[in-house]
This record gives structure tokens, sequence and C-alpha cells, in this order.
């Protein structure tokens, strides 16, 4: 009896364990921020997501964080805006009235596609939550002119054309619900993956006839994978059906074969991939003599070599970089990968900002837990192109479903425009080093910007 | 340099072709027309001089091979795995009782399995390769096509270069000969050719191409528009080797004494038809060929079988090349396209017979 009460206490204990990982998530991530946006559109930038209770609030900057952070992160920058703005002056000159927000451009080149705002929605991948909500967001990012990524193992899991399970897209229908809702800015770049490069996914893409006259206009590319954020130097598991892993079991690397598994799911693991300086470099000559008219991205984690594949992908003419910090977004990955490997989103950003003031003329953009326009500003303020952005998108898919994608999304665009035109700046490919400046000394010295509380 | 390029002209076909593709939706249309009622065609007596061509031309290929001691072997048409090396083109995959099968893009992997029995080999062999959709309007790319696919063991890059000069100088010499009546009738001014001919590294290559004002990046493969302007300014065949590494599949071997670069070569056609041959020695130590594949973006585990022959075969040093019969009998007979060098032609994105 008393063994039997133990076991009890000792499970329930062991379930509010789980539920508090859940919780800590939903703490800790900005869920009421990102909900707002995408429920109220633009009107999400302002507190309580309405312009109308302007007037009738008493408001002002939080001082207080809800809990002791472990690393700095893009939040422990402040803007640092001037009273005098030559720049407005002239703008007032061009335009021959006192400019406001919504004449800032937001207009950019992210990775050889023109875009409508310094954004680009991340490749996600086959996992369930990103799958299920993959049209939807697809539609959005399109409708709104931002580039959107295509993850890996999304072909080879959910199927190239035919759905590989009925409640899942295809890889196909994804892509095709981004390329048929673009208009003038925009473009697709896709992943493939060790596993994916088994079904030579990027030659199917590269000869589909459907996606021909999209390849021709430049609204493609492909996207090497070099690690993640979250789990740096690992690869990929999810659960799949057992009777979905026998179609693939050529493909990954089973714990136990799914043709004698006795479950009804098995784990699935994918490969980090081997990379080499040469591997690297060897890569990239290859997409760019098999597929001359797709643009080149690399996505890669907070490694410690960071800047020497830059420094490959600059050489070779890559079209763009990102550095996905270990606060990066996931489906799954491990606890201590999560915790323990590699560095901080502020600190890709640092290695973006060495790597501009080297010369380098790419695209470079920075990832991991980025989630508003003043994110999307002190980015670009200090070096990178633009903001890769994943889980909000998610979320606000979840809130309100391909409305609330483009809620979020315009949410965001009238945040950057506001803050840039608070700068005294017009065009977002303006802001530079001089608008930014630190509420920490650690930062202040590694991006070499003001301390606000120093005496100079 | 310059001085040696003045023998060499556009030859009119290449012109005509280039005419055809300025409007490229007349010239897809015409390109359907055509390859979807091929059976009209083959009965008028050019084409019906053009496949008596083609078929002296294998014949005066394995006579030529036969000579110099190489045995003809059965080419694979499906395996597990095929040659990834095919410049953005899709494999074709059947169902292998369960597994994903390739139809062979070229018999690459084998030749050199099979010159390891008998050090000089060759397959007249059928490939498949979907090719992308623009390949269309380059008169050069077939889906289905044939090569002469040969494989020596020892060989080296300049021994293989000069095997494949003399081949396409034999070959076409000799048809040239038999059909000198036929080609007349057809239009085709019978090619000659001066020995020695000429060799570029790629590099020198490129040099020469933008100096013709076709601009091309120094590490990628020539592009064809380049290749093309290179080829019209020879009146002989010309080879280019040294290509930089990223540009040809995980097999062809990196020159240990120039890393980035390559020990290939292709063998280009004269008068704007570019490319003949394409060859190389072979990489064949395990851990590099491993290292070429993950450059090339392949899963190594999918080579398995492959990599375990290397291993048990080392060191198995060749080197080889392969021949595509329908270039070589376009460029016999002077045709506009490959679409016209071969019965049932299929191109890219076009459903035809």
């Amino acid at each position: 009896m008393a063994v039997k009460a133990v076991e009890l206490a000792v499970k329930i204990k062991a379930m509010l364990a789980a539920l508090r990982g859940l919780r800590e998530f939903m703490d800790d991530y900005p869920f009421d921020e990102i909900s707002m946006k995408a429920l109220k559109g633009r009107e999400g930038a302002y507190p309580f997501g309405e312009v109308g209770t302007y007037g009738a609030a008493v408001l002002g900057a939080s001082v207080s964080r809800r809990s002791y952070p472990r690393f700095l992160s893009l939040d422990d920058l402040v803007l640092y805006p001037p009273a005098f703005t030559p720049r407005r002056l002239e703008k007032m000159a061009e335009l021959l009235r006192e400019p406001v927000f919504t004449d800032v451009s937001l207009e950019t080149e992210l990775g050889g596609f023109k875009s409508a705002a310094p954004l680009v929605v991340a490749s996600m991948g086959s996992t369930d939550i990103a799958s299920r909500y993959s049209i939807q967001i697809a539609k959005a990012a399109a409708a709104e002119g931002v580039p959107m990524g295509v993850g890996e193992n999304v072909s080879t899991v959910r199927g190239y054309e035919a759905r590989r399970s009925k409640l899942h897209p295809s890889f196909k229908e994804r892509v095709m619900a981004y390329l048929g809702n673009l208009d003038g800015s925009g473009g697709v770049f896709i992943q493939q993956n060790v596993e994916d490069s088994y079904d030579e996914h990027w030659n199917k893409v590269y000869s589909d006839k459907d996606l021909e006259p999209f390849i021709e206009e430049g609204r493609v590319g492909f996207e090497v994978k070099v690690g993640q954020g979250a789990k740096p130097g690992l690869g990929g598991v999810i659960r799949m059906r057992r009777e979905d892993a026998v179609k693939v079991r050529d493909k990954y690397h089973f714990l136990e074969d799914p043709l004698t598994a006795k479950g009804k799911y098995v784990e699935r693991y994918s490969v980090p991939g081997t990379f080499t300086p040469d591997i690297l470099r060897g890569t990239i000559r290859m997409m760019r003599n098999n597929y001359p008219r797709a643009k080149i991205w690399i996505k890669t984690g907070p490694y410690r070599d960071v800047a020497e594949i830059i420094r490959i992908a600059s050489e070779e003419g890559a079209d763009a970089v990102v550095i996905d910090g270990k606060e990066g977004g996931t489906g799954m990955a491990p606890s201590a990968a999560m915790k323990e490997l590699g560095y901080p989103t502020v600190v890709g950003l640092k290695k973006i900002m060495d790597a501009r003031l080297g010369g380098a003329g790419l695209s470079l953009l920075v990832a991991g837990r980025l989630f508003n326009g003043a994110h999307a500003v002190k980015s670009i303020a200090l070096g990178a192109s633009g903001v890769y952005v994943g889980r909000p998108l998610i979320l606000a898919a979840m809130i309100r479903g391909e409305k609330g994608v483009r809620n979020y999304i315009e949410a965001v665009k009238v945040e950057i425009q506001m803050l840039v035109s608070a700068l005294g700046k017009y065009d977002v490919r303006e802001v530079s080093r001089e608008d930014v400046a630190s509420l920490n000394q650690d930062l202040a010295r590694m991006f070499g910007i003001p301390y606000v509380y120093s005496r100079e | 340099m310059d001085a040696e390029l003045v023998d060499g002209q556009v030859n009119k076909s290449i012109l005509e072709l280039e005419d055809m593709v300025k409007d490229e939706h007349a010239f897809l249309g015409f390109l359907e027309k055509w390859v979807q009622g091929s059976w009209r065609w083959v009965k008028e007596d050019k084409y019906r001089t053009m496949l008596r061509i083609e078929a002296t031309t294998l014949r005066e290929v394995r006579a030529f091979l036969d000579s110099r001691g190489f045995t003809e072997a059965l080419a694979p048409i499906v395996g597990p795995v095929t040659d990834p090396g095919i410049r953005g083109a899709k494999q074709a995959t059947i169902d292998f009782y369960g597994h994903e099968y390739k139809v062979m893009s070229s018999a690459i992997l084998y030749k050199q399995y099979l010159a390891s029995s008998l050090d000089k080999v060759y397959f007249v062999s059928p490939n498949v390769r979907l090719e992308p959709n623009d390949s269309a309007l380059t008169g050069r790319h077939l889906v289905e096509f044939y090569q002469v696919d040969l494989e020596v063991k020892g060989a080296s890059l300049e021994d293989v270069i000069s095997l494949a000069e003399d081949l396409v100088e034999r070959v076409v010499k000799a048809v040239a000969e038999e059909h000198w009546r036929d080609l007349e009738r057809m239009g085709r001014t019978p090619p000659q050719f001066k020995r020695p001919f000429k060799r570029y590294t790629h590099a020198e290559a490129v040099e020469l191409a933008n100096k013709l004002g076709c601009s091309n990046p120094r590490n990628t493969e020539l592009r064809w528009e380049c290749e093309k302007m290179v080829s019209a300014r020879h009146g002989s065949p010309l080879a280019v080797y040294e290509y930089p590494k990223g540009s040809r599949g995980f097999y062809d071997r990196e020159d240990p004494g120039r890393p980035g670069y390559l020990r290939d070569f292709d063998l280009l056609y004269p008068e704007g038809f570019g490319e003949a041959v394409s060859g190389a020695e072979r990489e064949f130590e395990p851990a590099r060929v491993i290292a070429r594949m993950r450059e090339s973006g392949e899963d190594p585990n999918k080579y398995r079988w492959y990599l375990e022959m290397l291993r048990e075969n080392y060191p198995l040093q060749t080197a080889g090349f392969g021949i595509g019969v329908e270039r070589l009998v376009r460029y016999i007979c002077g045709l506009r396209g490959v679409w016209e060098a071969r019965p049932y032609p299929k191109v890219a994105g076009i459903v035809s017979p």
C-alpha cells in the first residue's frame, strides 16, 4: 500500500515537472506581445492593442523584468534617438511637409530577393506544428511580400507533391501556397539536408515545370543548413507513425527498425551533416554550377567559427548567411543542447557586425527569439540586413490563422517604421551603429557602442 | 592565341537555332510538334540518311575502341544509385520491390568497377536525365540519350585526353569519308581537322570567353553560352582541362598538387557545337571520396556499395570519359539540335512518344 502511494506521488510529481516545462516556456516567451500583434495588426504596436486608448491611459516604459536572465539579449540594447535630425529636414524638403513614420521605406534586398520589409520567414521543417500552420504562414508571407524558407525533411517526410499523410501538406503545396500568392517582392528558399539529398530534392525542384517560371524570375533559392541555434551540431529528431517510418527507412537513422518495431510510433533521427571549409566551399560551387538561376542561402548556428562561414560564403558568391543564436526556436531539441550549446543571439549579431566592418557585402541575417520591430531595427543598426523569424508566425497562425500572421507582420512593419522615423531616418537601410546604445557594459564594449549609464 | 582562332566560324545550323530560340514561345511550340510527330520526319530523306550515319558512327566508335584493346561490356540500366554529377538534372526513379532505384544517368560508378577486371572497358549506354526546363532551348540536351562511356585502369588525364582526341578525329574522318556525298546533300561541309588540337586550362578558356564578350565566373563551369562562343572560334576540336572543384561530380579527382582544381577535361566540337566529351582521372581514396560526396551535398550512406568496392580494390586508379552519341551525330551532320539526331527524341518538359 505504502509502495503504491509513493509510486503515485512520484508519478504526479513527474507529470507536474513535464507541465512545468511547458509553463516555463509560456512564461518566458513573449506570448502577450505576439498575440496582441496577431489579433490587432497595426494597432498591436500600441499598449492594449489599440490607438483608441491614447490619452486615456497613463503609460511609461517598464523598468522591471519578470525574471533574472541567464544571458543577455537584444532587449539589453536601446535605440538612441537624436534630437537634431538633418535627414528629417532633407526628407521634408523632398516631401514639402513634415515627414511622418509612414514615410519610412522598408523595402530592401535580402539574399537576392526583393523584400517589402527587413524580415524573413524562417525555414520551418516537417514537424507537426510547423507543418500544420505552414499553408497559412506561406500565404500571409507572400501577401506581405517577405521571403520565406522551407525547412529540411518536408519533402522526404510529408511528400514532394502527393501528401504522405492526410493532415499534412506536401512540400509542393507549401511552396505553391507561397509562390502562387506572390506579388512584386519576395522569394522562397528551400533546404535540403543529407536525407533530402538522398531524394535529389534540389534537382527535383530545379526541374519542376510548375516552379520553372518562378526559377526563371529569380524567385527561388536553396538554403544549406549548417546547423541551427537550438541544437548546433545535432540533427533533428521527430516521432513518426510506424507505417510512415517504413516508407523512409532507407533514408533515416532509426533506433529500432520500423519494420520490426512494436510500438505505434518510432523515433526518427536525422544527421547534422558534416562540414569542413572545403565541404562548404564545394557545396556552394556545386550549387552555383548546377542551379545557376537559384539564390544561395546558408543557415548556421551559434558556432565559434562562424566568421569563417561568412568569409567562405562571401568569397564563393552566396547570397545570404543566417546566424541563428542559441535561443532560436525548434520543433524538438534535447534540453541540454538548448541550455548549453552555443552563444546567445546578440553574440551572433556581433559576428555579423564584425563581418560587415570587414567588408562582407552579402546579406547577413540574424535569428533567435526575435519577435518585434525593435529587434529588427537594432539588428540592422549593428550590421544585419534583416531578421529571420519563425516561432512568432506559428503563434500568430495559431491565434488567428492567415489573418493573424498578416496582422503580426504588419504590426512589426509599423513598429519598424516608427522607430526608424524616431531616429530621424526614412529608409530602414540607413540605420547604423550610432542609433543604438547599451544598458549593459559588456554589450557596450562588445559592440563598441555607448553605455547609457556611463559619464562620457 | 588570337591568330590561331581565325580559322573557325559558327556553323549555319547553330545560327539558325540561335535565331529560332529568340522567340522562345514559338520555338517551344515548334519543338513540341517536332518531338510529338517524330514518326513523320524520320521518313524524310535527310533523316533517313542521318540514321544511317548514326549507325556508321557507332560502328566506327566500336572499331576504334576495339583496335585500342577495349572490351565492350553490357551497360547497367537501373541501380540503387547513379551518377549524381549531372548539373542540376533530376534522376528518374523506379520502384524496385519497395526500394527506390534510379535509372542510370551515366554508368560512371559501374565502369570503374569493371575496369578493375577488364582494364579497358566501354559501354554503349542508354541514359536518362530529367534535365531542367531551360535545357530545351540549348539544342544540346536530351532527356534520353546514348553515350559511349569508357574507363581505363592506370591511365592519366593526359592519356585520356589524347584518347578522346584520337577517337573524335578517327571517327569523324571515317564517317565523313564513307558519307561524303550524303553530308554534302544535307548541306554539311564534311569537317576536316588539323592536329594537334588546342588544349586550354579552364582558367584560360574563361579568359578567352571573357575576351570574346561572354562573362563567365572564374570558379564555375563554362556557361553554355560561353562554351558555344569559345567553340565557335575553332575549326578543330579543342580540350578544356583542369576545371575548378564544384563544377563536377565527386568522382573527378582533385589534383593533389593543386587543391581546388580537378584532373578532368571536356573536349569541345568546333563551330559552336560545344561539348563532345567529358572525362577525368578518378578519386580513389575512400576518405577523399567521402569528403567530396559531402562537398556535393550527397549522403555517403547512399553509396555504401561503391565505397566498399573502392576499399576492396584499393588503389583503383582509373581515368575515362563519356562521349554523347547524339551530339556526335549532330556535329557530323551539322544539325540544329540533338533532337534531330535520333529517333523518338525526348526533351525537357515536353511529353512525346
